[in-house]
């Protein structure tokens, strides 16, 4: 390869291709918002200010808010309750709070502004308890983003090991892995996923990503494993062998970084697939546990309320849609930009 | 990326400052009335007994299909050991009872299948006259043997009805003096006799008999565990009665189940519908023939009931045509979705009150609720009118205790715990749950306040509650975590006393005795009192209640006990319930009733000839 372009690195030439395909480098770019708002969800939406000025201090409740999940901090005595809103009535000269974008949380209730309409107050409208339907969506892309990659990451690691030890060593190995394989991909993935799930002590999203992953790993074992046929005969893999590698290492050293992108490819596709799979069992109430804002829920509580309440099926609705399109794009184009064939 | 995220960075900032610029106070929208939204609101208080909803000016006429849909199909339909009101509902139709409510007072002494009935001065005997007129469906006379079998089929330890047999353990006797006569002793005076031993389904003996198995045995050999032991027919006939092929869901060819009443089984399509059609020989023909009984037979050739599962399909489908009546439907359908002038044109809807209320139930032996402070703390810090508004549309009817509203057991003097949060933070505080350790959380004796809201999976308005809850009680320092279950596993850990809160409606009568779910006897072991109240007044008042007959002084007592209740607060009492439903304007006939399931069709007819007009 580089004695084409001895300037050009493998992946400035796949990021060349890859730049030529104007829909891919707009998916990704709302990758990029997505992963955006992952990140920064509790600053893009949250009842409490990101910094105020209290009776002549200054706070940052959303980082102390971070603090009193994960280090063991307290709220301050005034901020026990947590309800920031109320406080301003208590506001002295000077006092002021910055609060974030969309200035409620996931799980903040109003009665009072029940079903409302896409408004300025809340752009996206409010759900049956007058939840503001934009924070749940906002804190609900954590959820869906997270069940994407956390369950493509555990099958790709499952698949991968799998599909190199069938393809590597071939024989009665191959055999028991093909027919795991197979055992596997006659349960339609939906219902062995609902029934899994129905047995579930528990709801939570870290079981769903889990059986996610664990039902999800045969296509990349199929495939990494057939690279691994077609590479194992190569000269570099017989001259590892020859040279006495033992076979961890010829495997994970020499062969798979060779049959990796291709899996990196399907992985992607992989992410919009289980994004949608979380929102259809939170759609059907087998999902993230009630509290938890996630796309699927919004949906399957706007069932109810149709055709009234159209702002609760469209945003989300919308928001799936996007999300899993961009993926699918990015995996084209990723694919496209991999494949020897087109290389100019 | 890196400059992706930059760009976004900054736009996040201006938005920011964007956002707070305009900094608004919280937009509060005037909550308009959302009223009856063109519905007939029914209550049945004080001297109104009966409603009808429908005009009154037409006479009725024969003919006509009325179908209705249910959410829930019944597993079978077999009156003795099936537990589902679905079934219930359908078979009230099909068999007749000794005894049933009088129109008029809704006591429950209006004589049906028995012409008259005496109590003997003691007040343990109950001597039934049974009409001479009354046939099967299939042409056979009902006679006292009928009704000596069908106490006989309840007492069989071995049929599956459990839960129906615990009424009748007090039965000490019951047999039959000629065709016509039946007598049946009880060994105490309950003051539900007369309800328990007349309100029972009759059903006739030669379909679920024929051999005659239990003809050689009296009640009192049924009722000794020695002889029903050894004597292998008891077993045998309890076997073949529990599997019985009347009721059975057999498609096509279900064989017809064999009743009295006013209306013949038709079909049973699984999982599609259930019908039953018009008995053109029933026997109580003369709309005359009881005094005080106010329907005139039935009307309607044939009711078709209809199951969907699925709420909006049910309304889809009343638009649709389809079918002509929704007993039951969401609140945010009845007051949002059926507004339209097209609807109100065409269909009437009705919210009509039933004897069942909601509530929110602790737990009261897991240590957060063992204080009666902490659970007047729970009920304070719920606010239960803001609920009722927005989440059930105002279709609540606030209530202190367990007896029915309308009735005449209900203590109006007692005041309502009011919304209160400051006034329930002080009295958890004062029950000693303060934050000791400082992690944000309230705790006594090392025990974090932390507790798990059991849902039933399919019930959207607990899941509701359970939401706000956890919001509310997160502000004052008590972690709810919610739990959806499964209804079969939600009433198994409930059984088990497997909980620490959950979120219940309780199917009551007019008249309710408090032994079953309130007396101490009732803990564990799986009996009903699934809080475990513990009282000691509370025990003997419900005691002394059961076997007073003098109905002043027994509603005296429960007024006591409803003062207990109130201060120990072993549930939050939510709600009784009016239930919204849709009926097509061409049906006249339409009466409402206090007893469930609200409604009965008998009176219901179809004035066909407004088809036309109104399209």
């Amino acid at each position: 390869m580089s004695e084409m372009a001895p300037a050009r690195t493998y992946s400035q030439i796949v990021g060349s291709q890859f730049r030529k395909n104007k829909l891919a480098v707009i998916s990704l770019h709302i990758i990029y918002i997505l992963l955006f708002v992952f990140i920064f969800a509790d600053f893009l939406a949250n009842d409490k200010p990101i910094v105020m000025r209290y009776q002549g201090s200054t706070y940052f409740p959303v980082f102390r808010e971070y603090g009193v999940k994960w280090f063991g901090l307290n709220w301050q005595d005034a901020f026990k309750s947590q309800q920031f809103k109320i406080l301003e009535d208590k506001y002295e000269e000077g006092d002021w709070a910055i609060y974030p974008v969309i200035p409620y949380s996931s799980t903040e209730y109003n009665l009072q502004v029940k079903l409302q309409p896409p408004s300025r107050a809340h752009i996206f409208g409010t759900d049956e308890l007058g939840r503001d339907v934009l924070s749940q969506m906002i804190h609900g892309a954590r959820v869906s983003l997270l069940v994407g990659f956390v369950a493509v990451a555990i099958y790709v690691f499952i698949g991968v090991i799998l599909g190199a030890l069938a393809g590597f060593y071939g024989g009665l190995i191959d055999i028991i892995i093909q027919r795991m394989i197979e055992i596997m991909i006659t349960f339609p993935r939906m219902f062995l996923i609902i029934t899994i799930v129905a047995v579930m002590e528990t709801q939570s999203i870290i079981n769903i990503m889990i059986i996610l992953g664990l039902t999800g790993w045969t296509g990349v074992a199929r495939f990494t494993r057939g690279e691994f046929l077609k590479v194992k005969n190569e000269d570099y893999v017989v001259a590892a062998k020859a040279l006495g590698y033992r076979d961890f290492r010829t495997i994970f050293r020499h062969v798979l970084p060779n049959t990796l992108t291709p899996v990196l490819v399907t992985a992607t596709f992989g992410v919009a697939a289980a994004i949608l799979i979380e929102s259809g069992l939170s759609f059907l109430g087998f999902g993230a546990p009630p509290e938890q804002a996630t796309w699927g829920s919004l949906l399957s509580s706007a069932r109810d309320t149709l055709p009234t309440g159209w702002w609760l099926t469209t945003f989300p609705g919308l928001a799936i849609f996007i999300t899993v399109t961009v993926y699918n794009l990015v995996g084209e184009g990723l694919r496209d930009a991999l494949d020897p064939r087109l290389k100019q | 990326m890196k400059k992706s995220f930059l760009i976004q960075f900054s736009i996040l900032i201006l938005l920011i400052i964007f956002a707070n610029l305009g900094l608004r106070s919280l937009e509060s929208y005037d909550d308009d009335e959302l009223g009856n939204a063109g519905g007939i609101r029914i209550d049945l208080t004080g001297s109104e007994t009966v409603f009808e909803s429908s005009p009154k000016d037409m006479s009725p006429r024969e003919g006509g299909t009325l179908v209705l849909a249910e959410s829930a199909e019944p597993e079978h339909l077999n009156t003795y050991t099936s537990t589902s009101a679905a079934a219930t509902r359908v078979l009230d139709y099909i068999y007749e009872t000794l005894l049933d409510y009088d129109y008029e007072t809704w006591r429950f002494d209006r004589p049906l299948l028995a012409e008259s009935f005496t109590i003997s001065e003691d007040g343990y005997t109950f001597t039934f006259k049974i009409r001479e007129n009354v046939y099967w469906h299939d042409g056979q006379q009902l006679t006292a043997d009928d009704v000596l079998f069908s106490i006989k089929a309840v007492l069989n330890p071995f049929v599956d009805c459990a839960p129906m047999r615990s009424s009748f353990s007090k039965v000490v006797s019951a047999h039959t003096n000629g065709q016509y006569e039946f007598v049946i002793s009880s060994s105490e005076t309950y003051f539900r006799n007369q309800e328990i031993l007349g309100g029972f389904h009759i059903i006739p003996k030669h379909i679920w008999d024929p051999r005659g198995l239990l003809d050689r045995y009296s009640v009192e050999d049924l009722l000794n565990s020695t002889v029903t032991r050894e004597e292998a027919a008891i077993k045998e006939f309890a076997d073949a009665f529990n599997t019985h092929p009347q009721g059975r869901p057999v498609g096509e060819d279900a064989e017809p189940i064999i009743g009295s009443g006013p209306w013949v089984f038709d079909k049973w399509i699984t999982g599609d519908y259930i019908s039953y059609a018009r008995n053109d020989n029933y026997w109580n023909d003369d709309p005359t023939y009881i005094e005080g009984y106010s329907e005139d037979g039935a009307y309607l050739d044939k009711v078709i009931v209809k199951v969907i599962t699925d709420a909006t399909a049910r309304l889809t489908a009343l638009k649709a045509g389809e079918i002509d009546f929704i007993p039951r439907m969401r609140a945010v359908q009845y007051f949002t979705q059926t507004n339209t002038p097209d609807f109100l044109e065409k269909f009437q809807k009705v919210s009509y009150v039933v004897p069942a209320y909601s509530y929110i139930g602790w737990n009261n032996d897991k240590p957060y609720f063992s204080d009666k402070r902490v659970r007047q703390a729970m009920t304070m810090l719920i606010d239960r009118d803001s609920y009722n508004k927005y989440v059930a549309y105002g279709l609540g009817i606030p209530t202190i205790g367990p007896f029915y509203i309308y009735g005449e057991q209900y203590n109006h003097n007692i005041e309502r715990w009011p919304y209160d949060p400051i006034r329930a933070v002080e009295l958890i505080e004062e029950a000693g749950w303060i934050d000791h350790d400082g992690d944000g959380i309230r705790d006594k004796d090392g025990v974090p306040f932390n507790f798990t809201f059991s849902v039933s999976a399919g019930s959207t308005s607990s899941k509701y509650m359970a939401l706000m809850l956890k919001e509310d009680l997160r502000k004052v320092g008590i972690v709810v975590n919610i739990r959806q279950l499964e209804w079969s596993v939600y009433v198994e850990n409930l059984r088990d006393r497997q909980f620490d809160v959950v979120s219940l409606l309780w199917i009551g009568g007019l008249e309710s005795d408090p032994y079953q779910i309130w007396h101490s006897d009732n803990i564990g072991d799986r009996g009903s009192n699934y809080m475990g109240f513990r009282h000691a007044e509370a025990d003997s008042l419900i005691e002394t209640a059961r076997f007073e007959m003098d109905k002043e002084k027994r509603n005296a007592m429960y007024f006591r006990l409803q003062e207990i209740f109130h201060e120990e607060q072993p549930y939050t009492f939510m709600f009784y319930q009016r239930d919204p439903g849709a009926y097509l304007k061409e049906f006249h006939g339409v009466k409402w009733i206090p007893i469930r399931p609200g409604y009965k069709l008998y009176s219901w007819w179809r004035n066909t000839s407004m088809a036309g007009e109104s399209s």
